[in-house]
């Protein structure tokens, strides 16, 4: 399911102000589409994920870049292993 | 259903300052995105999260204290976290392989792993392209648009905002490198360099400028035209009006983010005529009260 840009306000409950600040540090990567912006589920719950370090539990802008930066980098890692985790199981049989 | 206070290890008194600090120390440690991995992470979370969502509202914890609701009484929503997007196999635009992108370049098996893996997956986004643009200063205060020429062929529209620093970067959203299947284009990252400017230099949001007057504008004042970057203004000097002095042009500075702008502070220095002039000697000669003037006695050496 994809949102657009007013449908992911609504849902999410952000300022369109703190959104163009979060796509403009490329927290956020919609899909551009010809009619605007399509929001993934993927985008929404990286928006919460955002919305959690920032509100609950006080980390400020730069760090939330950094932790963003680090969270994509395991996830890029965890993808990695999982590969590895595959191939070794398909040679040792 | 736990009680909540036990949930966030702290005593039913409590403080509201005291819950929050340790929702935070456990939120942290079990917050799904963070441990991408453990299982237990989300229920653990989830416990906390409602444990939070009841102590945290000053009207709910009273509610709960008082035995209107039990402690289930705000448990969140099912919830997708990021990470079950995140390590998906098929592309997305937060791919990031700066984790292990130096295990790639060997020719050993793992290396030849990751590579297979990273072909994989269609939808990668573009690289980053980074480039320098150095512009003169009017324009980094007033704004321009300028056209970079690429190394690799081709040109680029890069619009300057009014006030830009110098080491600024710009990004232009999928100017970059294209990318493979549906990841779209990287951005092109454009370091503005500000070039000094013969008169102006700047200072956070204002401006300075030095600005030579002559002897007469100095003591009998005047209007005089003084440059800005967005052009010209007439500006008043009063009589007596000394080198140093320093006026300020409300306004005339750089833009401010919040919006608004910097002042110019303008520095006078009194110039006297280049060539000698045997008139001005003369009324010097007869100026009783500049004998005894000493601009140097508040001195110690």
């Amino acid at each position: 399911m994809t949102l657009n840009k007013q449908e992911f306000l609504t849902s999410s409950g952000l300022q369109v102000q703190t959104l163009e600040v979060w796509l403009e540090q490329r927290w956020l990567i919609p899909e551009q589409a010809s009619g605007g912006m399509n929001f993934s589920d993927m985008d929404v719950a990286r928006a919460r994920l955002i919305q959690d370090l920032k509100t609950d539990f006080g980390v400020n802008d730069e760090g939330v870049g950094v932790i963003l930066h680090l969270v994509d980098q395991l996830h890029g890692l965890r993808r990695a292993l999982g590969q590895l985790h595959k191939d070794l199981q398909a040679t040792s049989r | 259903m736990r009680n909540p206070y036990e949930v966030l290890g702290v005593a039913p008194a409590a403080s509201a300052g005291d819950i929050q600090k340790a929702y935070r120390k456990l939120a942290k440690e079990s917050h799904p995105d963070l441990n991408p991995g453990d299982k237990a992470a989300e229920e653990k979370f989830k416990e906390v999260a409602g444990a939070y969502d009841l102590l945290g509202d000053a009207e709910k914890r009273k509610r709960f204290d008082s035995g209107e609701i039990d402690a289930s009484g705000a448990e969140r929503p099912r919830q997708q976290f990021y990470r079950d997007f995140a390590t998906a196999d098929h592309g997305h635009p937060y791919a990031d392989n700066s984790g292990f992108a130096d295990f790639m370049e060997g020719d050993d098996a793992l290396a030849e792993i990751l590579r297979r893996a990273q072909r994989a997956r269609a939808n990668r986004r573009g690289d980053d392209l980074h480039y320098r643009l150095p512009i003169d200063f009017v324009e980094s205060i007033t704004g321009a648009i300028k056209r970079l020429t690429l190394p690799e062929g081709g040109t680029l529209d890069v619009k300057i905002p009014p006030g830009l620093v110098d080491g600024q970067v710009l990004r232009l959203r999928g100017k970059g490198a294209p990318g493979a299947g549906k990841g779209g284009p990287g951005d092109a990252l454009i370091e503005v360099g500000v070039l000094p400017d013969r008169r102006f230099t700047r200072e956070g949001d204002d401006i300075s400028l030095e600005l030579p007057i002559s002897l007469s504008e100095a003591v009998l004042g005047g209007r005089i035209r003084v440059p800005t970057p967005t052009g010209d203004v007439t500006m008043a000097v009063p009589k007596g009006s000394n080198t140093g002095t320093v006026m300020r042009l409300k306004g005339k500075g750089a833009p401010r983010r919040g919006g608004g702008h910097g002042d110019e502070f303008v520095k006078l220095r009194v110039v006297l005529p280049k060539s000698p002039d045997p008139e001005l000697e003369t009324f010097v000669a007869n100026w009783e009260k500049g004998k005894t003037f000493n601009p140097r006695e508040d001195r110690t050496s």
